[in-house]
Protein backbone atom coordinates (compact mmCIF):
# COMPACT_ATOMS: atom_id res chain seq x y z
CA UNK A 1 0.00 0.00 0.00
CA UNK A 2 1.25 3.52 -1.16
CA UNK A 3 1.38 5.72 1.76
CA UNK A 4 1.78 8.83 -0.13
CA UNK A 5 -1.35 10.86 -1.29
CA UNK A 6 -2.22 10.16 -4.59
CA UNK A 7 -2.31 12.52 -8.09
CA UNK A 8 -4.00 15.81 -8.12
CA UNK A 9 -6.27 15.82 -11.49
CA UNK A 10 -3.30 18.56 -12.62
CA UNK A 11 -0.36 15.89 -11.81
CA UNK A 12 -2.57 13.51 -13.96
CA UNK A 13 -3.21 16.01 -16.56
CA UNK A 14 1.16 16.39 -16.39
CA UNK A 15 0.98 12.73 -17.15
CA UNK A 16 -0.97 12.61 -19.94
CA UNK A 17 1.11 15.81 -21.60
CA UNK A 18 4.44 14.10 -21.37
CA UNK A 19 5.89 15.95 -18.88
CA UNK A 20 5.48 14.37 -15.20
CA UNK A 21 7.98 15.76 -13.00
CA UNK A 22 10.02 12.63 -11.30
CA UNK A 23 8.22 12.14 -8.34
CA UNK A 24 5.06 11.57 -9.97
CA UNK A 25 6.66 9.08 -12.37
CA UNK A 26 8.01 7.06 -9.16
CA UNK A 27 4.64 7.19 -7.36
CA UNK A 28 2.49 6.03 -10.72
CA UNK A 29 5.25 2.99 -10.89
CA UNK A 30 4.12 1.76 -7.25
CA UNK A 31 0.35 3.09 -6.93
CA UNK A 32 -1.72 1.37 -9.09
CA UNK A 33 -5.05 3.21 -7.80
CA UNK A 34 -3.54 6.47 -10.10
CA UNK A 35 -2.07 4.13 -13.01
CA UNK A 36 -5.69 3.52 -13.65
CA UNK A 37 -6.99 7.03 -13.23
CA UNK A 38 -4.26 7.87 -16.30
CA UNK A 39 -5.53 5.29 -18.39
CA UNK A 40 -9.28 6.14 -17.87
CA UNK A 41 -8.36 9.73 -18.57
CA UNK A 42 -6.55 9.25 -21.96
CA UNK A 43 -9.31 6.77 -23.39
CA UNK A 44 -11.41 9.30 -24.70
CA UNK A 45 -8.54 11.12 -25.80
CA UNK A 46 -7.37 8.17 -27.58
CA UNK A 47 -10.90 7.18 -28.99
CA UNK A 48 -10.98 10.40 -30.48
CA UNK A 49 -7.61 10.23 -32.38
CA UNK A 50 -9.08 6.53 -33.69
CA UNK A 51 -12.09 7.90 -34.78
CA UNK A 52 -10.73 11.15 -36.48
CA UNK A 53 -7.57 9.12 -37.96
CA UNK A 54 -10.58 7.08 -39.68
CA UNK A 55 -12.27 9.78 -40.83
CA UNK A 56 -9.81 11.75 -41.86
CA UNK A 57 -8.02 8.75 -43.74
CA UNK A 58 -11.81 7.99 -45.54
CA UNK A 59 -12.33 11.47 -46.81
CA UNK A 60 -8.36 11.34 -48.16
CA UNK A 61 -9.08 7.99 -49.78
CA UNK A 62 -12.19 9.75 -51.66
CA UNK A 63 -11.24 12.71 -52.75
CA UNK A 64 -9.52 13.32 -55.98
CA UNK A 65 -5.88 15.05 -55.10
CA UNK A 66 -4.88 17.71 -56.99
CA UNK A 67 -0.74 18.06 -57.31
CA UNK A 68 1.22 21.13 -59.05
CA UNK A 69 1.90 19.13 -61.97
CA UNK A 70 -1.88 18.47 -62.92
CA UNK A 71 -2.28 22.14 -62.38
CA UNK A 72 0.58 23.06 -64.50
CA UNK A 73 -0.87 20.89 -67.28
CA UNK A 74 -4.21 22.42 -66.91
CA UNK A 75 -2.81 25.73 -67.35
CA UNK A 76 -1.14 25.18 -70.97
CA UNK A 77 -4.14 22.86 -71.75
CA UNK A 78 -6.30 26.09 -71.18
CA UNK A 79 -3.57 28.05 -73.34
CA UNK A 80 -4.19 25.59 -75.76
CA UNK A 81 -7.37 25.58 -75.89
CA UNK A 82 -7.61 29.46 -76.37
CA UNK A 83 -5.05 29.29 -79.13
CA UNK A 84 -7.14 27.18 -81.07
CA UNK A 85 -10.17 28.62 -80.58
CA UNK A 86 -8.85 32.24 -81.86
CA UNK A 87 -7.28 30.26 -84.53
CA UNK A 88 -10.89 28.89 -85.51
CA UNK A 89 -12.32 32.30 -85.28
CA UNK A 90 -10.04 34.30 -87.32
CA UNK A 91 -10.25 31.19 -90.13
CA UNK A 92 -14.37 31.61 -89.50
CA UNK A 93 -14.42 34.93 -89.83
CA UNK A 94 -11.64 35.03 -93.10
CA UNK A 95 -13.54 33.08 -95.04
CA UNK A 96 -17.23 34.86 -95.22
CA UNK A 97 -14.89 38.28 -96.10
CA UNK A 98 -12.69 36.03 -98.91
CA UNK A 99 -16.31 35.39 -100.08
CA UNK A 100 -17.85 38.15 -100.06
CA UNK A 101 -14.59 40.05 -101.89
CA UNK A 102 -14.25 37.29 -104.80
CA UNK A 103 -18.38 38.17 -105.65
CA UNK A 104 -18.84 41.83 -105.19
CA UNK A 105 -15.07 42.80 -105.61
CA UNK A 106 -14.93 45.61 -108.63
CA UNK A 107 -12.60 44.49 -111.61
CA UNK A 108 -10.15 47.41 -111.12
CA UNK A 109 -6.73 46.19 -109.01
CA UNK A 110 -6.88 49.62 -107.40
CA UNK A 111 -9.70 49.02 -105.07
CA UNK A 112 -8.35 48.07 -101.62
CA UNK A 113 -10.81 46.76 -98.74
CA UNK A 114 -10.67 48.19 -94.89
CA UNK A 115 -9.43 44.75 -93.59
CA UNK A 116 -6.10 42.92 -93.93
CA UNK A 117 -7.95 40.09 -95.08
CA UNK A 118 -9.96 41.62 -98.13
CA UNK A 119 -6.79 43.15 -98.81
CA UNK A 120 -5.35 40.38 -99.51
CA UNK A 121 -8.34 38.99 -101.42
CA UNK A 122 -8.54 42.05 -103.28
CA UNK A 123 -5.26 41.83 -105.02
CA UNK A 124 -6.50 38.70 -106.51
CA UNK A 125 -10.06 39.06 -107.06
CA UNK A 126 -10.08 41.01 -110.07
CA UNK A 127 -8.15 38.50 -112.21
CA UNK A 128 -9.36 35.89 -110.64
CA UNK A 129 -12.84 36.82 -111.21
CA UNK A 130 -12.09 37.11 -115.03
CA UNK A 131 -10.72 34.31 -115.29
CA UNK A 132 -13.37 32.11 -113.56
CA UNK A 133 -15.93 33.68 -115.87
CA UNK A 134 -14.01 33.04 -119.44
CA UNK A 135 -13.48 29.55 -118.08
CA UNK A 136 -17.37 29.53 -117.34
CA UNK A 137 -17.96 30.54 -121.00
CA UNK A 138 -15.84 28.18 -122.61
CA UNK A 139 -17.16 25.04 -120.63
CA UNK A 140 -20.82 26.15 -121.00
CA UNK A 141 -20.42 26.54 -124.71
CA UNK A 142 -18.33 23.41 -125.25
CA UNK A 143 -21.08 21.78 -123.20
CA UNK A 144 -24.00 22.94 -124.98
CA UNK A 145 -22.57 22.35 -128.57
CA UNK A 146 -22.32 18.26 -127.32
CA UNK A 147 -25.67 18.30 -125.37
CA UNK A 148 -27.02 19.77 -128.91
CA UNK A 149 -25.79 16.99 -130.86
CA UNK A 150 -26.19 14.29 -128.59
CA UNK A 151 -30.43 15.18 -128.21
CA UNK A 152 -30.41 15.29 -132.61
CA UNK A 153 -28.93 11.87 -132.57
CA UNK A 154 -31.57 10.27 -130.17
CA UNK A 155 -34.50 12.11 -131.81
CA UNK A 156 -33.56 10.38 -134.91
CA UNK A 157 -33.18 7.24 -133.34
CA UNK A 158 -36.23 7.67 -131.98
CA UNK A 159 -37.72 8.11 -135.05
CA UNK A 160 -36.46 5.70 -136.62
CA UNK A 161 -37.85 3.06 -134.25
CA UNK A 162 -41.27 4.62 -134.29
CA UNK A 163 -41.12 4.26 -138.05
CA UNK A 164 -40.22 0.70 -137.89
CA UNK A 165 -42.99 -0.16 -135.42
CA UNK A 166 -45.58 1.49 -137.78
CA UNK A 167 -44.10 -0.58 -140.51
CA UNK A 168 -44.22 -3.50 -138.46
CA UNK A 169 -48.00 -2.98 -137.62
CA UNK A 170 -48.69 -2.13 -141.11
CA UNK A 171 -47.45 -4.57 -142.92
CA UNK A 172 -50.16 -7.71 -142.69
CA UNK A 173 -48.84 -10.87 -141.26
CA UNK A 174 -50.20 -14.54 -141.77
CA UNK A 175 -51.73 -15.73 -138.84
CA UNK A 176 -51.75 -19.10 -138.36
CA UNK A 177 -55.81 -18.84 -137.21
CA UNK A 178 -56.73 -17.75 -140.86
CA UNK A 179 -55.92 -21.15 -141.78
CA UNK A 180 -58.91 -22.26 -139.48
CA UNK A 181 -61.22 -19.91 -140.79
CA UNK A 182 -62.33 -18.56 -137.38
CA UNK A 183 -65.16 -16.53 -136.81
CA UNK A 184 -65.93 -14.40 -134.31
CA UNK A 185 -67.80 -15.91 -131.87
CA UNK A 186 -70.87 -14.16 -129.31
CA UNK A 187 -69.82 -14.49 -125.84
CA UNK A 188 -72.88 -17.26 -124.63
CA UNK A 189 -72.00 -19.32 -128.28
CA UNK A 190 -70.02 -22.47 -127.55
CA UNK A 191 -66.36 -23.53 -129.45
CA UNK A 192 -66.36 -24.99 -132.32
CA UNK A 193 -65.61 -29.57 -131.46
CA UNK A 194 -62.28 -30.43 -131.55
CA UNK A 195 -62.79 -32.57 -134.10
CA UNK A 196 -63.91 -29.75 -136.28
CA UNK A 197 -61.14 -27.65 -136.15
CA UNK A 198 -59.07 -30.38 -137.01
CA UNK B 1 11.74 19.58 -13.75
CA UNK B 2 14.48 21.51 -15.57
CA UNK B 3 15.93 18.24 -15.91
CA UNK B 4 13.16 16.27 -17.77
CA UNK B 5 12.39 19.11 -20.28
CA UNK B 6 16.00 19.23 -21.28
CA UNK B 7 15.83 15.87 -21.64
CA UNK B 8 12.94 16.02 -23.60
CA UNK B 9 14.48 18.53 -25.88
CA UNK B 10 17.04 16.34 -26.66
CA UNK B 11 15.10 13.17 -27.17
CA UNK B 12 12.85 14.67 -29.60
CA UNK B 13 14.22 12.43 -32.68
CA UNK B 14 14.53 13.59 -36.21
CA UNK B 15 13.77 10.94 -38.89
CA UNK B 16 15.85 10.94 -41.60
CA UNK B 17 14.51 12.15 -44.59
CA UNK B 18 15.28 10.71 -47.98
CA UNK B 19 15.45 12.16 -51.12
CA UNK B 20 12.69 10.79 -52.58
CA UNK B 21 10.52 11.68 -50.09
CA UNK B 22 9.64 15.22 -50.26
CA UNK B 23 10.67 14.80 -54.31
CA UNK B 24 7.77 12.36 -54.87
CA UNK B 25 4.60 14.83 -54.54
CA UNK B 26 2.50 11.94 -54.76
CA UNK B 27 3.88 9.53 -52.32
CA UNK B 28 4.18 12.73 -49.53
CA UNK B 29 0.49 13.18 -50.32
CA UNK B 30 -0.67 9.79 -50.10
CA UNK B 31 1.79 9.12 -46.60
CA UNK B 32 1.44 12.47 -45.19
CA UNK B 33 -2.77 13.60 -46.15
CA UNK B 34 -4.64 11.62 -43.85
CA UNK B 35 -3.12 12.75 -40.97
CA UNK B 36 -2.42 16.20 -41.77
CA UNK B 37 -5.80 16.95 -42.93
CA UNK B 38 -7.50 15.65 -40.05
CA UNK B 39 -5.20 18.40 -38.34
CA UNK B 40 -6.61 20.78 -40.24
CA UNK B 41 -9.52 19.72 -39.78
CA UNK B 42 -9.96 19.78 -35.97
CA UNK B 43 -7.99 23.07 -35.31
CA UNK B 44 -10.67 25.03 -37.65
CA UNK B 45 -13.55 23.19 -37.45
CA UNK B 46 -14.69 23.60 -41.68
CA UNK B 47 -14.11 20.59 -43.38
CA UNK B 48 -13.87 22.58 -47.20
CA UNK B 49 -11.67 25.21 -45.62
CA UNK B 50 -9.31 22.52 -44.49
CA UNK B 51 -9.42 20.41 -47.74
CA UNK B 52 -8.33 23.72 -49.66
CA UNK B 53 -5.35 24.44 -46.45
CA UNK B 54 -4.31 21.00 -46.97
CA UNK B 55 -3.74 21.06 -50.50
CA UNK B 56 -1.78 24.20 -50.33
CA UNK B 57 -0.02 22.84 -47.54
CA UNK B 58 1.44 20.06 -49.86
CA UNK B 59 2.03 22.53 -52.50
CA UNK B 60 4.06 24.88 -50.17
CA UNK B 61 5.85 22.07 -49.11
CA UNK B 62 7.17 20.69 -52.36
CA UNK B 63 8.09 23.74 -53.75
CA UNK B 64 10.04 24.78 -50.35
CA UNK B 65 11.38 21.45 -50.34
CA UNK B 66 14.77 22.62 -51.07
CA UNK B 67 14.50 24.48 -47.68
CA UNK B 68 13.66 21.45 -45.42
CA UNK B 69 17.28 20.74 -43.59
CA UNK B 70 16.13 17.68 -42.09
CA UNK B 71 16.26 18.39 -38.25
CA UNK B 72 12.70 17.89 -37.78
CA UNK B 73 10.24 14.86 -38.50
CA UNK B 74 8.29 15.46 -42.29
CA UNK B 75 5.30 15.13 -40.74
CA UNK B 76 6.42 17.89 -37.99
CA UNK B 77 7.89 20.27 -40.72
CA UNK B 78 3.81 19.70 -42.57
CA UNK B 79 2.09 20.37 -39.36
CA UNK B 80 4.33 23.74 -39.06
CA UNK B 81 3.55 24.66 -42.48
CA UNK B 82 -0.41 24.61 -42.03
CA UNK B 83 -0.51 25.95 -38.55
CA UNK B 84 1.09 28.81 -40.54
CA UNK B 85 -1.71 28.97 -43.39
CA UNK B 86 -4.31 28.97 -40.28
CA UNK B 87 -2.71 31.89 -38.83
CA UNK B 88 -2.22 33.48 -42.13
CA UNK B 89 -6.81 32.41 -42.68
CA UNK B 90 -6.75 34.30 -39.11
CA UNK B 91 -5.00 37.13 -40.18
CA UNK B 92 -6.64 37.72 -43.51
CA UNK B 93 -10.01 36.81 -41.85
CA UNK B 94 -10.98 35.43 -44.60
CA UNK B 95 -13.11 33.25 -42.29
CA UNK B 96 -14.10 32.55 -38.77
CA UNK B 97 -14.02 29.73 -36.24
CA UNK B 98 -15.87 27.30 -35.23
CA UNK B 99 -19.19 28.89 -34.36
CA UNK B 100 -19.39 30.62 -37.42
CA UNK B 101 -18.39 27.04 -39.51
CA UNK B 102 -21.00 24.78 -38.50
CA UNK B 103 -22.27 24.86 -41.82
CA UNK B 104 -19.27 22.22 -42.84
CA UNK B 105 -18.37 21.21 -39.41
CA UNK B 106 -18.03 17.32 -39.66
CA UNK B 107 -20.20 14.98 -38.09
CA UNK B 108 -18.06 13.17 -35.77
CA UNK B 109 -20.63 10.65 -35.22
CA UNK B 110 -20.38 9.94 -38.77
CA UNK B 111 -16.61 9.56 -38.00
CA UNK B 112 -17.22 6.97 -35.56
CA UNK B 113 -18.52 4.61 -38.37
CA UNK B 114 -15.31 4.44 -40.02
CA UNK B 115 -13.79 3.01 -37.12
CA UNK B 116 -11.84 -0.60 -38.08
CA UNK B 117 -12.32 -2.26 -35.31
CA UNK B 118 -15.19 -4.44 -36.69
CA UNK B 119 -15.16 -6.33 -32.85
CA UNK B 120 -16.44 -3.57 -30.97
CA UNK B 121 -20.22 -3.97 -30.02
CA UNK B 122 -22.83 -1.95 -30.16
CA UNK B 123 -22.69 -0.49 -26.68
CA UNK B 124 -18.97 0.15 -27.58
CA UNK B 125 -19.64 1.82 -30.19
CA UNK B 126 -21.98 4.25 -29.05
CA UNK B 127 -19.74 5.05 -26.17
CA UNK B 128 -17.14 5.92 -28.48
CA UNK B 129 -18.77 8.37 -30.34
CA UNK B 130 -20.39 9.78 -27.21
CA UNK B 131 -17.04 10.51 -26.33
CA UNK B 132 -15.36 11.54 -29.22
CA UNK B 133 -18.62 14.16 -29.88
CA UNK B 134 -17.56 15.46 -26.22
CA UNK B 135 -13.88 15.71 -26.95
CA UNK B 136 -14.87 17.63 -30.34
CA UNK B 137 -17.64 19.84 -28.63
CA UNK B 138 -14.56 20.95 -25.81
CA UNK B 139 -12.19 21.13 -28.44
CA UNK B 140 -14.64 24.27 -30.14
CA UNK B 141 -14.67 26.02 -26.81
CA UNK B 142 -10.74 26.45 -26.95
CA UNK B 143 -8.87 28.58 -28.45
CA UNK B 144 -7.22 27.97 -32.19
CA UNK B 145 -3.99 27.97 -30.06
CA UNK B 146 -4.96 25.58 -27.29
CA UNK B 147 -6.78 23.85 -30.03
CA UNK B 148 -3.86 23.36 -32.26
CA UNK B 149 -1.50 22.40 -29.72
CA UNK B 150 -3.92 19.60 -28.13
CA UNK B 151 -4.00 17.90 -31.50
CA UNK B 152 -0.65 17.92 -31.92
CA UNK B 153 0.11 16.80 -29.01
CA UNK B 154 -2.52 14.43 -28.42
CA UNK B 155 -3.88 13.80 -32.33
CA UNK B 156 -0.38 13.95 -33.88
CA UNK B 157 2.01 12.77 -31.37
CA UNK B 158 3.96 15.59 -31.12
CA UNK B 159 6.81 15.77 -28.38
CA UNK B 160 6.71 19.33 -26.90
CA UNK B 161 9.69 20.09 -28.13
CA UNK B 162 8.74 19.39 -31.11
CA UNK B 163 5.82 21.68 -30.90
CA UNK B 164 6.97 24.36 -29.74
CA UNK B 165 9.48 24.54 -32.40
CA UNK B 166 6.72 23.89 -35.42
CA UNK B 167 4.74 26.93 -33.79
CA UNK B 168 7.85 29.01 -32.62
CA UNK B 169 6.37 29.23 -29.06
CA UNK B 170 8.29 28.71 -25.99
CA UNK B 171 8.14 25.57 -24.24
CA UNK B 172 6.60 26.42 -20.94
CA UNK B 173 3.97 28.56 -23.32
CA UNK B 174 3.19 24.90 -24.78
CA UNK B 175 2.63 23.55 -21.60
CA UNK B 176 0.39 26.48 -20.33
CA UNK B 177 -1.70 25.89 -23.74
CA UNK B 178 -1.78 22.22 -23.18
CA UNK B 179 -2.69 22.44 -19.42
CA UNK B 180 -5.73 24.26 -20.19
CA UNK B 181 -7.10 22.30 -23.05
CA UNK B 182 -6.29 19.17 -21.46
CA UNK B 183 -8.63 20.31 -18.42
CA UNK B 184 -11.50 21.65 -20.57
CA UNK B 185 -11.44 18.33 -22.69
CA UNK B 186 -11.52 16.30 -19.19
CA UNK B 187 -14.43 18.27 -17.85
CA UNK B 188 -16.28 18.06 -20.71
CA UNK B 189 -15.87 14.51 -20.82
CA UNK B 190 -16.73 14.05 -17.57
CA UNK B 191 -15.83 11.61 -14.98
CA UNK B 192 -12.64 11.78 -14.57
CA UNK B 193 -12.91 14.57 -12.20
Amino acid sequence: MNSTPHLSEREIDSVLIGAPAAGITAHLSQCGHCRQRVAEARVPITRFKAVTLSWSERQSATLPLRSSTAGSMTWKRRAALAATATAALLIGLAIPLTKSELQFAPESAGHRAGSSTAEVAAVSAPALSATMKRNSATAQAATTDVADNEQDEQIARDNQMLQNINQALDNPVESPADAYSLQPVDGHQQAAPLTELN
Amino acid sequence: MQLALNATLTNVEAPERTGSELDDIDALVRTYRPRLLRFVTFAIGDADLAESITQDCFLKAYNGRASFRGDCAVNTWLTSIAMNLIRDQQRLQKFRFWRQARATAIDVNEAANFLPSKECSAESRILIKEQTRQVQAALEHLSVNQRSIFLMRFAEDMELAEIAAAIHMPLNTVKTHLHRALKSVRAQVGGSR
